[in-house]
């Protein structure tokens, strides 16, 4: 396992940078990174969950359909649809990077907004009622009411998507992005009887970056819950 | 471009999808199921106030999360034969042990993060709740099975349904140790024929509409059981 | 601003299909030769990740192999710039039809069927689905194999092969085909069927372990590869083909062989394929 590394370390960490495109590890990390927080999935399911729980009929309806859909195909497919169709569609050159980005923010937000809509349908009903009484708007209730305890509650959920959000990117080798996945292949191809240590390696990375995610979300939770209980 | 939907329906074509479709369903339920067993047992496990247990159980969910689920299976598939006894290990190879191995793989898989979401649920009930059947003389088993996980999984319903559906599409993994299910299929179909574009439409078709499907009986349960105080 | 129109046109059409599930007629409706001189670039398509054909070069970390330098030879013999694309299995049928690229130099074997959807240039390089065995098993022929296990592994075509080839053989399926020889090693099957470039690698594997393998001489298929282009493109498959016949006299294709696959690679192959048809080929 260490002599793999040893003589492919570059290709795990960054793909073909500087001569290329950023690729390895370094990428994986990039996409699930801006995926997740810049890349707005996380945002946006915030504005699906509310959507999909308030009273506005239309957008009830646009959120459900986005909701349905994105969950309902594989990743795979939504990357290569959006790969294929959409530049034929808008009329105009997406860069793969962006098309792969795109892709996974859209199915991840899907499924996120339905991991904060649990949250947002687990609150008892008396708690936005009592936060409107005191002459809250639906607003300020939601933001310093009922999202502070959804959103607490709904942790493990959270870490379980957002970790399998840094393996789903391995999935973007198809419409030629590179990332971790792509070198372990690429290697692979070339070191034909060795593939059982490159994938121990592989999968080594994944684990790590993995684990260091749940490790802080464990010590965010527990931050969060300390502060809560101390006296105000 | 010779785009054909219809050569999907060709008598060379079809009964490969469909036999592919079913594999792909087979192993969906048999998982699934297994895998509600197993963390239905684990959110009893972590109930259990011994230390050493809950620390078993975090390892169990952390490896299964954060491992890459091929790798999973690889491990299951390549790793397990080998470390029983021979006669049991020819015993074994004989069978469907593609299927058997990828089968207890994805529900394991997939138990650490039923889990995780049932875990989820059972903190949005409140914990006056569990006094007060403990108090009504319920054992601590007891008051988690008949008063907190009925509550906690109405709740944890959405996620339990993301996450079935995460099962469902993660199935197409077994295609790395010769599972013949519907990816498996579609991309042997694509590498003989060449026809892109479509065998890519049936596929996604398939995965959308089964997904409704799964969708659909989720949203019937949460609102046939809908989470108690909201009734 | 001719090809907006075409796309927008297209647009119509592929959702309009992708509804109705009617056929279209054709996307790339213009002669790609064409369209390749006026913009001056060969836009050339390879695999991705599959030594040594195209791969990245671990020390230079760019795109090299075989496939590489067929595209190199094809844009200079055209009199333009090449802009080589590494394409995924998935991705290089839909990339080709759709046009983004002009052509595939993927080592793709010809089959009726594939024959249908894209055409093939004149062979440019063949590849041969062989057994290996163990150096004392006494076994020197494909009739030899008779009575005996022969694995493959799951779901390539070399198992499919064996099956026909070797009627008389027991074949089995194992994973992968580090498993199948494995179970060479260990003395489970006495043969191991796959495509010579992999079984190539782990006879060098073997060398100064103790039990050194060898290839039965004898393939039990040979693969004819083409360059494959869309359909009705008669102009830019015969470039192709002249291109690969110019190669083929000036010894360039030979050396590109020697590099890749022959004496200075570790595979050292010799060049048995002559540049013919591929629906021809022998």
């Amino acid at each position: 396992m260490l002599d793999i590394l040893h003589e492919y370390g570059l290709m795990f960490l960054v793909g073909t940078w500087p001569v290329g495109p950023l690729g390895g590890f370094a990428n994986t990390l990039v996409l699930a990174g801006l995926g997740l927080g810049l890349g707005l999935s996380f945002p946006l399911a915030m504005l699906l969950a509310l959507a999909r729980t308030g009273s506005i009929r239309w957008l009830k309806m646009l959120a459900t359909v986005w909701v349905y859909t994105f969950r309902g195909i594989p990743l795979v497919m939504v990357v290569f649809w959006a790969y294929f169709l959409l530049p034929v569609m808008i009329d105009t050159t997406v860069p793969a990077f962006a098309t792969a980005l795109a892709a996974i923010v859209v199915y991840e937000s899907a499924f996120l907004a339905e991991i904060v809509r649990a949250g947002l349908d687990g609150l008892p009903k008396g708690q936005m009622e009592a936060a409107r009484s005191i002459g809250l708007s639906y607003a300020q209730a939601m933001k310093s009411v009922i999202l502070p305890q959804a959103l607490l509650n709904i942790i493990p959920s959270l870490v379980s998507q957002f970790v399998s959000t840094i393996k789903a990117t391995s999935i973007v080798y198809i419409i030629g992005v590179q990332e971790i996945t792509f070198s372990a292949q690429q290697i692979n191809s070339i070191e034909m009887t060795r593939a059982l240590s490159v994938f121990l390696v592989l999968a080594a990375f994944y684990f790590v970056a993995c684990l260091e995610l749940s490790q802080f979300a464990r010590w965010l939770e527990a931050r969060i819950r300390a502060r809560q209980l101390r006296p105000a | 471009m010779d785009f054909q939907l219809s050569f999907l329906l060709s008598a060379d074509v079809l009964p490969l999808l469909f036999k592919g479709m079913a594999t792909t369903v087979r192993l969906f339920a048999c998982a699934w199921v297994l895998g509600m067993l197993v963390a239905l047992l684990l959110v009893g496990l972590r109930a259990v106030p011994w230390r050493w247990l809950d620390w078993l159980v975090a390892v169990f969910v952390e490896y299964h999360r954060n491992v890459p689920t091929v790798v999973q299976i690889m491990v299951w598939y390549f790793g397990m034969p080998e470390i029983l006894p021979r006669d049991i290990k020819l015993w074994i190879n004989r069978g469907d042990t593609e299927f058997l191995f990828a089968m207890i793989a994805l529900a394991l898989n997939a138990s650490a993060f039923f889990a995780e979401d049932i875990r989820s649920g059972m903190r949005t009930v409140p914990h006056t709740q569990l006094e007060a059947a403990r108090s009504i003389g319920l054992s601590a088993f007891g008051a988690l099975w008949h008063v907190i996980l009925p509550q906690a999984l109405r709740i944890s319903v959405p996620p339990l349904i993301n996450r079935a559906l995460i099962l469902f599409k993660d199935t197409s993994l077994a295609m790395a140790i010769g599972v013949v299910e519907m990816t498996y299929q579609t991309k042997a179909i694509e590498n003989l024929t060449f026809r892109s574009m479509e065998v890519f439409v049936a596929a996604t078709l398939f995965y959308l509409v089964a997904s409704l499907v799964l969708m659909a009986l989720g949203a019937w349960f949460n609102q046939r059981f809908p989470p108690a105080h909201k009734g | 601003m001719a090809k907006r129109g075409i796309s927008i046109l297209s647009a119509g059409k592929l959702l309009g299909l992708l509804l109705a599930g009617s056929t279209l007629s054709s996307l790339a409706h213009a002669e790609a030769l064409d369209d390749i001189k006026a913009r001056g670039t060969l836009i050339c398509g390879t695999q991705n990740a599959s030594a040594p054909y195209a791969f990245q070069d671990p020390a230079s970390r760019t795109f090299v192999g075989y496939d590489v330098d067929m595209c190199k030879a094809l844009a200079k013999s055209l009199g333009v710039k090449l802009e080589h694309r590494p394409l995924s299995t998935e991705a290089r049928i839909p990339e080709l039809k759709m046009g983004r690229v002009d052509l595939v130099a993927g080592s793709m074997a010809y089959l009726p069927e594939r024959a249908e959807q894209v055409d093939f240039s004149l062979q440019y390089l063949q590849g041969a689905i062989k057994v290996m065995v163990k150096k004392d098993s006494g076994i020197k022929t494909l009739a030899d194999l008779a009575g005996r296990k022969v694995c493959a592994s799951k779901g390539s075509s070399s198992a499919a092969i064996a099956a026909r080839v070797l009627p008389k053989a027991q074949v089995l399926t194992f994973q992968d085909v580090a498993s199948c020889y494995l179970g060479l090693q260990s003395d489970k099957v006495e043969g191991f069927t796959a495509g010579e470039l992999a079984l190539k690698c782990f006879e060098i594997d073997s060398q100064g372990k103790g039990n050194p393998v060898m290839m039965v001489p004898e393939p039990t298929y040979v693969e004819h590869m083409g360059i494959v282009t869309n359909k009705n493109n008669p102009k830019l498959i015969a470039a192709i083909n002249e291109a690969i016949l110019q190669m083929d006299k000036s010894g360039e294709l030979s050396a590109t062989f020697e590099k890749w696959l022959g004496e200075q690679s570790i595979y050292k192959l010799k060049r048995t394929f002559k540049v013919e048809p591929v629906d021809k080929a022998s």
